[in-house]
């Protein structure tokens, strides 16, 4: 018997596979295709669930990846090959726009940084969008956005779909769980009505996600780590 | 293969831009080896077929996010392959796939094995049987590294696995198939 390996090299080229199909014309003939409405939320719904579930069995990683953040009330961070199209950035829908106080009257579970050098947010917007609503606190204006915090009352679950490779970060922010996403990501989430909602960074910095008791905030915008957390770790 | 880096990179900058025909050819230079990867995790030529070209056109829409001067091949087929299992797993099936090798003189033509074949017939078939009795998730690393001559990075991100796992996996692959041969020959 001759060498094993080079016995296996040359055992593989008398395989018997199938005959070749004409994968390129195929390809080549469904580029065109428009992608599907990524954004109603009954195709997110099912898109997300077949893509969350093929995820997590295929790899064993990902199932790793997944138990493991499942600590995090109810956040799964699930490792897809491709992401659902990102909406474009700069069509920031944040809701209308109010003052911090009003928008505390309506939130009372607001939290707002105070971290030095941070000052307080140039523009706050309420939105209807979730039960319970949403608000968005912006740094800059919505054209050039240097901060935005987004945070909403969330309840049992959120998905933040990334891809391989995509930098994840378990990160604790004053014993609170949290997650440093290092690149653009998409995140599913449930909302306290039970719908699927898709909820797309939408900014194409980093991101932040931690929970503070019940209200999930996120924290986008070019800012290292560090940066973040400090701001984060202000956050009251 | 022949592998040209310089063309395939121009290749996939010209398909991110939205180069149709720049794609095609990118298909076209990987489809032979994505389909085979799609044949070995399905088991199956119709769901192999159909895996591959989603994962081809799946891969086409992520183009975006391919990092400029990466490989392109152990990335589409991440996808294809990812793509394959999903549709394995789908379909329930978890009989494996035999490989089975062509036979001699199964063209009609009687001749004995060609000049310079280190294996003769009956090792070959003693040889493929030890591979086929492997466990699945060996066999597979045998088949790319092997069948497919596919590089260890190329194996790990066909797999869905660490570098680490491929080395391991195939090492202990190869002990198997070693200790299988040795028994047949005692």
């Amino acid at each position: 018997m001759p060498e094993l390996e080079a016995a296996l090299r040359e055992l593989g080229r008398e395989i018997e596979f199938p005959p070749m199909p004409d994968l390129a014309g195929a390809v080549r003939s469904r580029l065109g295709e428009r992608r599907r409405p990524w954004r109603r939320p009954v195709a997110i719904a099912l898109a997300v669930l077949v893509v969350a579930i093929g995820a997590v069995l295929a790899v064993p990683q990902a199932r790793t990846a997944i138990l493991d953040w499942l600590g995090f009330n109810g956040v799964k961070i699930v490792r897809v090959e491709k992401l659902p199209p990102a909406p474009v950035v700069g069509n920031l829908d944040l809701g209308r726009r109010l003052t911090l106080g009003k928008a505390r009257r309506r939130a009372p579970w607001l939290v707002v940084p105070t971290a030095t050098g941070v000052g307080p947010p140039d523009r706050v917007y309420f939105s209807t969008r979730l039960p319970g609503g949403e608000v968005s606190l912006l740094w800059g204006t919505p054209r050039e956005v240097h901060l935005l915090l987004s945070e909403f009352r969330g309840q049992a679950f959120i998905e933040k779909l990334i891809e391989p490779g995509t930098e994840v970060e378990r990160v604790t922010v004053d014993g609170n769980p949290g997650a440093w996403l290092g690149e653009p990501h998409v995140f599913v989430y449930r909302d306290r009505n039970g719908r699927v909602r898709d909820g797309t960074a939408r900014l194409a910095g980093s991101t932040l996600l931690w929970q503070q008791g019940e209200v999930l905030l996120r924290l986008e915008g070019d800012l290292s780590k560090q940066e973040a957390l400090r701001i984060a770790r202000s956050s009251r | 293969m022949v592998s040209r880096p310089l063309a395939e990179n121009e290749l996939v900058q010209r398909a991110q831009s939205g180069d149709e025909d720049a794609y095609e050819e990118l298909v076209r230079a990987n489809q032979g080896i994505a389909f085979r990867i799609a044949y070995l995790v399905t088991g199956n030529a119709a769901e192999a077929e159909d895996a591959a070209q989603e994962g081809f056109i799946k891969a086409y829409r992520a183009l975006g996010r391919f990092r400029a001067g990466a490989p392109f091949r152990p990335w589409v087929l991440q996808i294809v392959a990812n793509e394959a299992r999903n549709r394995r797993r789908s379909s329930g099936r978890r009989t494996a796939l035999a490989l089975r090798a062509g036979e001699e003189g199964s063209s009609g033509d009687a001749a004995p094995s060609p000049e310079g074949s280190l294996l003769a017939g009956e090792e070959r078939a003693r040889l493929l049987a030890a591979v086929n009795a492997l466990r699945e998730e060996e066999r597979l690393v045998i088949a790319c590294r092997y069948f497919l001559e596919l590089s260890e990075e190329e194996t790990a991100a066909a797999l869905g696995v660490r570098h680490g796992t491929v080395k391991s996996r195939t090492s202990r692959a190869l002990a198997r198939l070693r200790e299988h041969l040795g028994e047949a020959d005692a």
